[in-house]
């Protein structure tokens, strides 16, 4: 018991402690559901499926503020719209809303498959003994489809991979790395709202979307476009890049899935959700108590800090047959790897439909693969995987 | 009579329902879920069932029973 107490005492969901977070996991709903971390400033965790859904939905007793993200994503300014609170939230997120439908991301496909065959075509014509399918496949897709969708300019692509990897993924171990790269992005944004302004009239993107938009019967100003502008930034690209990476860390080691999925492409969705609920880019997300309230028998203070533990959530056993089992054809699969309640990701959508589609065309040009050598399930780092071409 | 509803005031605009049963459910031009007219009674479909237990926010119901199932 001693033992359990330390392990969830220190609890955290980023960098290396994801290695073994779901042995956490599995201990946590177990013995533990809602306990105290004293990480990133302590804060309490909360593992139960029902409880993420309760609070989710408890805006009122549950702040966001001062972020969602625990430690920040390099950056100080409330990021537009995870960080805000009703009632202004709902305008912000209504802005963006019918541009992530499944109608207005259904536009996307076309450009979708292209991009995703032309990347599967990189990896079969590499030379390389272990080919690195972080760098060649999972993380160039997101770059390219939601970049247009955003209107990065191209000749800019070069520049994203250093900046997600030192704001999100360096910030636990260098913030100041983190800050630094969240500045340069910050200045990147600014400018380039400043030279759409002059140009608006010839673009249909987000970023025409967002200098357009009213919320509260107003135009955004220069403050919130660079905010909403930073977390659209790394939202789209980060998570979508770890989700398709993730899959194919799954497959590379799991030859019947894999095979299973070549033979019939229909069940990727499905595997697909499968995989978003056990491999979830998203782990956790915080929150903060507005007022004394009580989670599943624990007192939390006003004032206190919460992290809601969405990947132990989704491997809830009251709610999920075998939850620790990965399978592909599982149908009641109502999970939390997008949260939920009013601040639920935005970009669903557009991010399954990029998996699905990257996992289609990879499937059908790459054959028989597996890893070359040891790589870990989380992140975005190299995959590098043996291809078996005689197969 | 029991009738197959989204509740707005739950509803996000996941759009799990439309992707599930696109002939029982339609995204309004803001993003967010409703039912088709005249698909108020399939509730008891396959797919519609489906759509109700994958709902993110559980805001697919039945009126008329205490709760969607
Ligand atoms: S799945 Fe649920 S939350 Fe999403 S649009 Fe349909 S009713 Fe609304």
């Amino acid at each position: 018991m001693s033992d359990n107490q330390a392990v969830m005492n220190d609890f955290d969901f980023h960098g290396k402690a994801l290695d073994t977070i779901f042995d956490d996991y599995v201990e946590m709903l177990d013995s533990k559901p809602v306990g105290y971390s004293n990480k990133y400033g302590g804060f309490w965790y909360i593992a139960k499926s029902d409880d993420i859904f309760d609070a989710e939905q408890d805006p009122e007793t549950w702040s966001v503020g001062p972020s969602m993200l625990l430690p920040s994503f390099g950056t100080d300014m409330p990021l537009i719209p995870i960080d805000i609170d009703p009632p202004t939230h709902a305008g912000f997120r209504k802005i963006l809303l019918p541009m992530f439908t499944p109608m207005a991301v259904a536009k996307l496909e076309p450009g979708m498959h292209e991009t995703a065959q032309s990347l599967a075509d990189d990896v079969m014509n590499s030379t390389e003994e272990a080919v690195d399918v972080s760098a060649l496949f999972a993380r160039p897709m997101p770059t390219i489809i939601f970049s247009r969708l955003a209107g990065y300019p191209e000749e800019d692509w070069v520049l994203f991979d250093r900046w997600v990897d030192e704001i999100i993924y360096d910030r636990t171990t260098h913030p100041e790395r983190a800050h630094a790269a969240g500045d340069e992005l910050i200045a990147y944004m600014d400018k380039l709202i400043n030279q759409r302004r002059n140009d608006p009239a010839s673009y249909d993107d987000i970023t025409n979307q967002l200098l357009t938009a009213k919320t509260d019967g107003r135009e955004l100003t220069h403050e919130e476009l660079l905010s909403y502008g930073y977390l659209l930034f790394l939202a789209g690209l980060d998570t979508t890049a770890w989700a398709i990476r993730a899959a194919l860390w799954y497959l590379a080691r799991n030859k019947d899935a894999q095979q299973k999925l070549r033979e019939n492409p229909k069940l990727i969705p499905n595997a697909t959700e499968e995989f978003l609920r056990t491999l979830s880019p998203v782990q956790a997300m915080a929150r903060t108590a507005l007022k004394d309230t009580v989670v599943r028998g624990q007192e939390i203070k006003q004032g206190e800090r919460a992290v809601l533990v969405f990947g132990a959530g989704n491997r809830d056993p009251e709610v999920y047959e075998a939850p620790n089992d990965i399978d592909i054809e599982r149908e009641n699969n109502r999970h939390l790897a997008f949260g939920g309640g009013i601040h639920r990701c935005l970009g669903s959508n557009l991010g399954r439909k990029e998996v699905v589609i990257s996992l289609e065309h990879f499937l059908a040009t790459v054959p028989d693969f597996e890893l070359a050598e040891d790589a870990p399930w989380h992140g975005v780092g190299p995959l590098k995987i043996k291809i078996n071409k005689e197969h | 009579m029991a009738e197959l509803y989204v509740d707005q005031s739950r509803c996000q605009g996941h759009a799990r329902c439309y992707m599930l049963a696109p002939e029982t459910f339609m995204i309004d031009d803001e993003g967010y879920g409703f039912v088709r007219e005249g698909r108020e009674g399939s509730y008891d479909e396959e797919n519609v069932r489906k759509a109700i237990r994958n709902c993110p926010e559980r805001a697919i119901k039945i009126r008329g029973e205490e709760e969607a199932k």
